[in-house]
């Protein structure tokens, strides 16, 4: 069947499924310059993806995997199963291409910039100055200190570590590519997931050659800000034999952006000794205090621990996002593999968030533990999904789960939903879950010694959180803090 | 059009069971409208999240209707091993209908009604009509559509029943048939009573209870439910409870019977200050399947739930526990805890365990835990290294794992004796242990 459609347009360039598509929609939409022809129209088709592969310059095979991908999203449903109110979302009505905006319209001085922006930098303690540069921090692409970013390249370069946005390893690196791309999320692997992988736009590459520890974190929001590929990112980071690298991705800082959903899919890979740290922080635009607008956070994230003795290992603060569906998941396959989810998820306002992982045990002696801390306020909705399995090969088998709730405020909501199937009689599988609210002691005794009631649901907020923000990268962590704090403003007092 | 041929055959036995039969209006409709609500729902299937871990195959793929005869008589001595020693105020069904000789319903005090649901049609329309609620699955609407016979026990206000009400659903013969038994329990405030629900037999029909449980005021209720179906059988049940104000629910559920079997319990704490406990057991071997899903609703303030069920699973077993604890706006003060806890056996043995919390109130404390593992080695080794012989060790170590359960339970009398010889029986004898 593929390969019939591939026939059919044999020549296919970008100008000429351009030209269809303007014919289709009788010049609704004025494509008569080359600028304005950056933009794909609204609407999401066969045409349109290949509009996009082409536009990208990918191989056939790319767009094959594009086109198989968009075929199998259209006969899926958006699953309905989390405990989340989602609006009715019109995917014909999107925009799915737009060339990366040019840094003309980058903010050129702090003057520029949103004040209450710029407030909350501050409450943050990051001066945008000093961001960029933060330190120990490789970035693929900074708008303003390509310099920078060129210095930390070579260093990776020498070590033979690959670096790149995802379309440029499409053109350097096309066999690894092939290789790994959807070989952890397939691409029919949920409904979201089928769609980014349609119409995927950029994302991350990452690829750490075998007994090479990476010397830095590797972090990529710089670039998500300046050139705006969030909305459906690919990342596809492996990590061969023996190798070592610690990934941040996000930023503590609010990001804000018109696209309101955003599906991004995350693949790991950990060959035979391999470890992979992958940390998130996400703070997205929430909407505001009564929920209009905001951004639908729908992501697919998950690793594979091929090799044995691998470890993966995801640590996230999600704080933004009207709302969250994510479930970043290890598929333990080595032997002596491990898996580690750390994961912090606030909801005030009305933000909702249904959020856990997937730990499933398929080697022998595999170990996976579960700290999720989950905090509800306003009139917030926290959702702890998580699957613990054990299959009937995965001999000592080992989990631990432990899932706290928090609650402040009336009107919130706290659920857990831990799913455990075992399979095989050698495992060990603890489950454990509580829920409460921040005792009126606890808030009395703190502002007995002159804390204000925010700076004591601060401290107690941390405390309660304390085991995951430890899995953080340093820099990460300091900003983590304050960004709780930030994130409960108004919820006391 | 999956559904048509699921109900089909069910509406014709409909059809045969009602014809010629002298029904009042009322039960005509209730009964009318269970059909139709079965037809439209049709059996639940595995793409329903509550249905997820449960392979209804056997029950669909051949329907198993309900007998349009009476069981043939049954030797008396048969029921001994689920019978509770000492007096008791029994009620035997045979395949879905009462039997009077193996009955001894006795002397009941003033206040008590209790008696065959199709007794208390004749007698007391309005009692009998109180056994039809409005919600349910599928699987009770195609009993209030089927069903032949049942038990309604009664307290009035301030009545306490001393005697132990054994109400004993037996499945004979190699019938391939169902059986519908619905059972009402209502005690009015201040009320008490201990009931003991078995659902047994011997053959490899299916049997499909409803049971609605309601509680006034200060009213407690011990209810415990031995399910010891045949090995071939299937068992569905229903229970429904709704506790008034400071009401005591305990509960004990005892699962070792049926080669497919599940037990929904929906427990509504509506009055401040109600306390349902679950204690539970699942033993199962070979082939078997089971079930218990359980939904705990907070409604209002200051009530209590706490769950504590085990399960041991050998062979190919497999152990499904559904656990839900639901927190409504308002009713602060909850304490709720769960605790799943099971021994995986055998390399094919398999477990599927979700407990789970829904909290819409702040000034809460809800736990929950799970755990599922083997035995521990250094106990085995311990008892090993005092001469004991390894297979009586992992029977001894297996035995203090489930009796815990019953311990904790803390029941009193002939019903804590009858769930140990369930459970030393089951050691002995099916289990397997040797």
């Amino acid at each position: 069947m593929s390969d019939v459609t591939i026939a059919e347009r044999p020549a296919a360039g970008p100008d000429d499924i351009l030209d269809s598509i303007v014919q289709a929609e009788g010049y609704k939409y004025g494509f008569f310059t080359e600028i304005e022809a950056e933009e794909a129209p609204p609407g999401l088709n066969e045409d349109i993806v290949r509009f996009i592969s082409a536009k990208k310059g990918e191989p056939a095979w790319l767009l094959e995997w594009r086109l198989r991908a968009f075929r199998r999203w259209q006969t899926m449903d958006p699953p309905d199963w989390a405990k989340l109110n989602i609006a009715p979302i019109d995917y014909q009505a999107a925009s799915y291409y737009s060339a990366p905006k040019s840094l003309k319209d980058a903010p050129k001085s702090l003057d520029e910039v949103d004040p209450e922006l710029l407030k909350t930098y501050e409450k943050l303690g990051i001066p945008l100055g000093e961001r960029a540069a933060l330190a120990g921090v490789a970035v693929d692409a900074v708008f303003d200190s390509v310099s920078v970013a060129t210095t930390y390249k070579d260093k990776l370069g020498e070590l033979g570590i690959i670096f790149c946005s995802f379309g440029e390893a499409v053109r350097e690196h096309p066999d690894l590519v092939r290789r790994y791309l959807g070989s952890v999320v397939p691409v029919a692997d949920n409904f979201f997931a089928a769609l980014n992988s349609a119409v995927f736009s950029d994302g991350s590459f990452v690829y750490v050659p075998p007994g090479v520890r990476c010397p830095m974190e590797l972090s990529t929001y710089f670039r998500i800000n300046a050139a705006k590929t969030g909305q459906f990112e690919r990342t596809l980071l492996i990590a061969d034999k023996g190798a070592y690298v610690s990934y941040l991705e996000g930023c503590t800082a609010p990001q804000r952006d018109e696209n309101q959903l955003h599906a991004a899919v995350v693949e790991l890979i950990a060959l035979e000794d391999a470890e992979i740290k992958y940390a998130t922080v996400q703070n997205w635009y929430p909407g505001d205090a009564e929920g209009r607008g905001g951004i639908y956070n729908f992501v697919t994230k998950r690793g594979a621990c091929r090799g044995h003795r691998a470890k993966i290992s995801w640590a996230q603060v999600e704080t933004g996002s009207a709302i969250t569906w994510k479930y970043p998941s290890c598929l333990l396959e080595g032997d002596h593999s491990v898996g580690a989810f750390y994961s912090v998820a606030i909801t005030n306002n009305r933000q909702q968030a249904d959020t856990g992982t997937k730990m499933i045990h398929i080697g022998r002696n595999t170990s996976s533990t579960v700290i999720s801390k989950g905090i509800s306020a306003g009139r917030g909705q926290n959702t702890y999904r998580g699957q613990v399995k054990v299959l009937s090969a995965a001999d000592g088998a080992r989990n631990y789960t432990q899932c706290d709730s928090l609650l402040i405020g009336k009107s919130c909501g706290a659920h857990t939903v831990p799913y455990i199937d075992v399979r095989h009689p050698g495992a060990k599988v603890e489950h454990e879950a509580t829920t409460s609210k921040i005792s009126d002691e606890q808030m009395f005794y703190c502002q007995q010694r002159g804390l204000t009631a925010e700076d004591a649901l601060s401290l107690i907020v941390n405390g309660f959180c304390k085991e995951v923000l430890n899995e953080l990268p340093m820099e990460f962590a300091v900003e983590a803090q304050k960004l709780l704090a930030v994130s409960l403003e108004g919820s006391v007092g | 059009m999956l559904i048509t041929d699921d109900s089909a055959p069910f509406q014709e036995a409909y059809r045969q069971l009602l014809a010629g039969t002298d029904q009042p209006d009322w039960l005509r409709s209730q009964r009318q409208a269970g059909m139709e609500r079965f037809t439209d729902l049709g059996f639940p299937t595995r793409r329903q999240e509550a249905w997820r871990f449960t392979d209804l195959e056997q029950l669909t793929a051949q329907p198993r209707l309900p007998s349009l005869d009476g069981a043939p008589p049954l030797p008396a001595d048969l029921l001994e091993p689920w019978r509770l020693a000492g007096k008791t105020h029994r009620l035997v069904l045979v395949n879905g209908r009462f039997d009077p000789a193996l009955s001894a319903i006795g002397t009941l005090p003033d206040g008590v009604w209790l008696a065959p649901l199709a007794e208390t049609v004749l007698r007391r329309p309005d009692v009998a009509a109180m056994a039809f609620g409005a919600d349910g699955n599928a699987f009770a609407f195609l009993n209030a559509a089927l069903f032949t016979d049942g038990a309604v026990l009664v307290l009035a206000p301030g009545t306490v029943l001393e005697l132990p009400v054994e109400v004993i659903h037996y499945s004979a013969g190699d019938t391939q048939v169902s059986a519908h038994p619905r059972l009402r329990v209502m005690l009015g405030d201040g009320a008490r009573a201990t009931l003991v629900e078995t659902a047994a037999g011997d053959g490899n029909g299916w049997t499909n209870a409803v049971i609605d449980v309601t509680l006034g005021a200060d009213a407690a209720l011990t209810h415990v439910h031995v399910q010891g179906e045949g090995a071939d059988a299937a068992h569905t049940s229903l229970l429904t409870a709704e506790l008034g104000r400071r009401a005591r629910y305990r509960t004990f559920a005892f699962i070792t019977g049926a080669s497919l079997s599940r037990r929904d319990m929906q427990v509504t704490l509506s009055g401040p200050g109600a306390v349902f406990t679950l204690h539970g057991a699942y033993l199962l071997d070979g082939g078997q399947e089971a079930t218990l899903a359980v939904r705990a609703d907070h409604k209002v303030c200051d009530c209590r739930t706490e769950e504590v069920v085990k399960g041991v699973l050998q062979g190919a077993a497999h152990g499904v526990f559904l656990g839900t604890v639901a927190v409504r706006p308002g009713a602060d003060g909850t304490d709720a805890r769960q605790l799943n806890r099971n021994l995986l056996l055998s390399p094919s043995a398999r477990v599927d365990t979700k407990p789970e919390l829904e909290i819409f109130a702040d000034d809460v404390k809800c736990s929950h835990g799970a755990t599922v593992g083997s035995l521990d080695e250094a106990a085995l080794f311990y008892l090993q290294a005092r001469g004991i012989d390894p297979v009586t060790a992992r029977s001894m170590l297996v035995a203090a794992f489930a009796a815990e359960v019953i311990d904790a339970a803390g029941l009193e009398g002939e019903v804590e004796v009858l769930l140990r010889r369930h459970l030393a029986r089951w050691l002995g004898g099916e289990g397997g242990l040797g």
